[in-house]
């Protein structure tokens, strides 16, 4: 045993030996990315850490170019970026965060703001002197926390009604319009049902988010008006789970996972065999290049009110950051200055997240789809939802009730008693 | 001799300090760390503050043994743990028999196996994002190219992963289709150290080919097996790309949740870094466990010298 | 029957099931293959097209467009030979060491190396980041070199392997002067061809797909390895199979030559393989 403590104690000796001079090395170098390196000339020049997701890809080149006309005019500045694929995105962050090594800016998800935001990791915004009134209201809100901006909007997708018209036509059946509630949607939804056994009518995803937005279109919720307890199991909340449930397993309007067999919901539309479907406008390029039939959008339908919901994802300063004034100036450029916001149009990557006239006409007058003014209308009706810390934690139990739900192992009313008390147990909503 | 006895010891030191060295840095240091964060409710939004400053790392986030208790009394626990113990008991049979029947075909060595021993290897080096799209296909109810075989014999096939009873067992296929390659080549290898000399002595003594496999096969085999067992038993606790992109959230009524899924969900998503933690130092003891029953269980049949 | 006839049928039965297992073995792969030949309409129709009607090479036009991504294809190379070769020599060295030359404790070091393999990535990569990040190895492609001193998995095998050798080798050895060195290298290496070609294979993979903490050290695009511009191709809203399968395609290709020049050396290890001396 001796032998080994021995063979030990040499190894760790190795390796302080490694650290200490590793260490003594990164001590310079730790805060180095991260702060202001002050040119001799007295000139403030500053590097930024940009490290984001949904500039990746196809789109990353028109972020360069955002990114270039930024430089252009801040010539001091230079912009590090990394781009990184959605998926493992918050992983890799989380690793830089717990190194002490952090960008200046990131990108994050509303979801994963709250989660940051309540942790005091971001930088406030206020009192860096940026313009905040450009934003749009609704979609600045979502990256404030306690009144204190922490972030700002980069973009912007609101979910709408998605149809078929020669669908409709074949069907001779009237287009959809804004007015529309459940049971409109679904007479038609079983009208074109029948054209043909390989034809459905509706898509409607039983998610999270699809979820807490169809009970609220059902004066329905997840929280009490207080937010202190679970409202799962009430009579709205079941009458929309089985409104959901049943276009799946009851008229089949929509294909249930298993008829899917693999197949992705935007690929079913974009094959024309689907007659409507709810998604968000992120999906426009997608089905403008591979649609050959003719499509329009509406708001979608509500029943006892409309309800609608958005996501959006912002741009944030870490707190450690040491040139955060000049990173705050870069994220407004970027996610609302003009010429910025009309790189990301011209793109048809998602909607700018400004009230600027132009660019929402501009916005309005490309087609298809012809009524893009329902995007707007749309918003309206937005419901946002539960801010709580165990966010995720609770979307995950969500979602996989609603699995079970539509595979049809529990029923509604079983599968949202079970999800009351589960959230009852595992969630703390005093926090 | 004399001399090597007495030096054996720095010697041993002499081959063993690059692994030595990499052991302390990059797998002890790593596990004290999670060790202590483990006592912490730390969720992995911050600085990471432990390296420089212990005392002041658990001032702030120090909660003791708590995250155990909060693990040992929840349900959530018991059902991963018993999902993830489900995978290993229909996953380490099948795979055996399958890389087995791998090994021995490739050490057949007819004219042509040159070729099996490619197409074989094949799932291995097939990622599992392609890999699950092919499987969530294949098992799909109704159009899905299993459940159409099993017509054939008039059966009629489950839901497969959308069902609770059925998501495990067809993740266990999929898993067995890819690994039964990787670990077919081991026992090939394995296989084909062995000397042809037993072979022909077996069969002088007038033993037949089953006799042979039991009599000298296995045995020879043992080693590599025993290795093929172990790394299965530790990897098969640690199951966790394919129940992610196969079954995503879960699965049925969460029957596909397992254990490294769970820590990945609660460190990544949750952000419970020091339950997540504590949650791998609980499936560092289970393993620990069957490894060390392995071990014991060893000299009752691994032959090291036939 | 006739032995010919036996013959016959023995071939016939190995070809069926040696068959059986191909097909299986196979489907997905030539699904990957088809659906990376697709162009993005076609590519998820019902009834499914198993052979694309107008295949395009678009995927691959597009993955060769995306910066850096040749270059990601040599970091890749560079990094899995490198980190191999490190595995093989470290890890034989330690397992060596562990069967051949006596000392006490030698099992507890053993069973302690075997440990390593218990507690899952997912957690210990942060703190081996924060390690690395400390000692100022970031964006470094020789980094991973050092963290293949130490592989557990490598080291049992080869132990597997070593154990089966007799220990009368290494005597007679000594007694005829040899030292360790040269024992090693030029005794037990030679008798693990097998064993050590099958490990490079496995090594030269399991760094090749490599991804978490490759993603997190090398920030630099230059420097990023193939697994991380690949993982640049998920989306948060879609994925685009057919780009995914077109890169997970190229990103096979090398382990697949790999494996095909390093089959020779499983027919060298029977030959050389006369086990016990």
């Amino acid at each position: 045993m001796k032998k080994i403590i021995a063979l030990f104690s040499a190894g760790i000796m190795v390796f302080s030996l490694m650290a200490c001079s590793g260490g003594g090395g990164s001590a310079s170098n730790d805060s180095a990315p991260n702060s202001t390196s002050a040119g001799d000339s007295g000139a403030q020049s500053a590097a930024i850490n940009f490290d984001q997701f949904s500039g990746s890809g196809d789109n990353e080149k028109f972020l360069i170019e955002m990114i270039d006309r930024y430089k252009d005019q801040n010539p001091h500045v230079d912009i590090k970026l990394q781009s990184y694929g959605y998926d493992d995105y918050f992983t890799q962050l989380s690793a830089k965060v717990a190194a002490g090594r952090a960008p200046d800016v990131f990108e994050l998800n509303y979801e994963n703001f709250v989660a940051y935001a309540g942790n005091g990791s971001l930088k406030s915004l206020d009192g860096t002197g940026i313009d905040t009134s450009v934003y749009n209201d609704m979609a600045l809100k979502a990256f404030s926390k306690d009144g204190v901006q922490l972030g700002v909007p980069n973009s912007f997708s609101n979910v709408i009604l998605i149809y078929n018209k020669e669908l409709f036509d074949r069907a001779g059946i009237a287009y959809p319009t804004n007015d529309w509630k459940w049971a409109d949607a679904m007479a038609a939804a079983e009208t074109i049902r029948a054209l043909d056994d390989n034809i459905y009518g509706y898509f409607h995803p039983l998610s999270f988010h699809e979820f807490y937005k169809t009970v609220a279109q059902n004066d329905g919720g997840f929280l009490s008006a207080d937010g202190s307890s679970f409202t799962f199991n009430t009579p709205q909340n079941i009458e929309t789970l089985t409104y959901m449930v049943d276009m799946q397993l009851k008229t089949n309007v929509m294909p249930t996972e298993a008829q899917l067999g693999g197949m992705g919901d935007w690929d079913l539309f974009k094959s024309g065999r689907l007659g409507m479907i709810i998604n968000g406008i992120w999906a426009f390029p997608d089905f403008t290049r591979d649609c050959d039939f003719e499509w329009d959008i509406v708001v979608e339908p509500g029943n006892i009110r409309k309800a609608t919901h958005f996501f959006s994802n912002g741009y944030v300063v870490g707190n450690e950051s040491g040139v955060a004034e000049e990173a705050a100036k870069f994220i407004t450029f970027i996610s609302s200055n003009p010429e910025a916001t009309q790189i990301r149009l011209d793109a048809a990557w998602e909607l700018p997240p400004v009230n600027d006239d132009s660019i929402i006409s501009q916005y309005k007058a490309k087609t298809p789809p012809a009524n893009r003014e329902a995007v707007f209308q749309s918003l309206d009706y937005l419901v946002t939802p539960p801010v709580i810390s165990q966010f995720a934690e609770l979307q995950d139990i969500v979602g996989r009730h609603l699995s079970d739900a539509a595979n049809g192992i529990m029923t509604p009313e079983e599968c949202l008693e079970s999800l009351q008390a589960e959230c009852e147990s595992r969630i703390d909503l005093s926090k | 001799m004399k001399i090597a006895k007495t030096n054996n010891g720095l010697i041993a030191l002499m081959f063993l300090l690059p692994s030595l060295i990499g052991f302390a840095v990059f797998s002890v240091l790593p596990m004290i760390v999670s060790m202590a964060v483990s006592l912490s409710s730390w969720d992995g939004l911050s600085k990471l503050i432990l390296f420089d400053d212990v005392s002041g790392f658990f001032q702030e986030f120090g909660i003791g043994v708590a995250n155990y208790s909060n693990i040992f009394a929840t349900p959530e626990l018991y059902q991963v743990l018993g999902n993830t113990l489900k995978f290993v008991a229909m996953y380490i049979p099948l795979m055996l028999i399958a890389a087995m029947s791998v090994g021995l075909i490739l050490a057949k060595g007819r004219r042509g196996s040159g070729v099996l021993r490619i197409l074989y290897y094949i799932p291995v080096i097939t990622s599992w994002v392609a890999g699950a799209l092919i499987w969530r296909w294949a098992f799909s109810p109704e159009y899905g190219i299993i459940n159409e075989i099993l017509k054939i014999f008039g059966i009629s096939g489950p839901l497969w992963l959308q069902s609770a009873q059925w998501a495990m067992p067809g993740i266990v296929l999929a898993s067995v289709w890819k690994d039964m390659g990787y670990f077919g080549l081991m026992l090939f290898a394995g296989l084909r150290s062995i000397d042809a000399g037993y072979y022909e002595a077996a069969s002088i003594d007038g033993a037949g080919k089953i006799r042979q496999f039991f009599n000298v096969t296995l045995p020879m085999l043992s080693p590599t097996l025993f290795f093929v067992i172990i790394i299965n038993i530790i990897n098969s606790l640690q199951i966790f790309p394919q129940v992610m992109v196969m079954t995503p959230g879960g699965g049925p009524g969460g029957s596909t949740m397992v254990m490294v899924e769970r820590i990945y969900t609660r460190a990544f998503s949750y952000y419970q870094m020091g339950y997540a933690s504590a949650l791998s130092w609980i499936l560092f003891v289970v393993i620990f466990l069957f490894t060390f029953i392995q071990m014991q269980l060893q000299k009752r049949w691994v032959t090291y010298d036939v | 029957m006739t032995s010919n006839a036996k013959k016959i049928l023995g071939a016939l039965v190995y070809w069926l099931f040696a068959g059986i297992i191909a097909v299986m073995v196979c489907i997905p792969f030539f699904w990957m293959v088809s659906t990376s030949l697709k162009s993005r309409g076609a590519l998820m129709s019902i009834p499914m097209e198993w052979l694309p009607k107008e295949p395009t090479l678009d995927a691959y036009q597009k993955l060769f467009e995306i910066p850096f991504f040749a270059k990601s294809i040599f970091n890749s190379l560079y990094m899995a030979v490198t980190c191999t070769v490190a595995q093989l020599l470290f890890a034989s060295m330690a397992a060596f060491a562990l069967t051949k030359i006596r000392f006490k404790g030698q099992n507890a070091v053993f069973s302690l190396y075997i440990t390593a393999l218990m507690i899952p990535v997912q957690i210990t990569f942060i703190p081996i980041f924060i390690i690395l990040t400390r000692m100022n190895l970031t964006n470094n492609l020789n980094t991973f070199i050092l963290f293949h001193l130490f592989n557990a998995f490598a080291i049992f095998m080869l132990r597997q392997r070593m154990m089966t050798i007799h220990n009368a080798m290494v005597e007679a050895a000594l007694i005829d002067g040899a030292g360790w060195w040269r024992i090693f290298f030029q005794i037990i290496m030679p008798l693990c061809g097998g064993a050590l070609a099958t490990l490079a294979i496995l090594s030269f993979m399991s760094v090749w797909n490599d991804y978490l903490l490759p993603l997190v050290l090398l920030s630099d695009r230059a420097k990023a390895t193939l697994p991380i511009i690949l993982s640049g191709l998920s989306g948060q809203y879609q994925n685009q199979f057919n780009l995914m399968m077109a890169g997970a395609l190229v990103s096979i290709i090398p382990i697949l030559i790999l494996y095909v020049c390093v089959q020779g050396q499983f027919k060298e290890g029977m030959t050389v393989g006369s086990v016990k001396g």
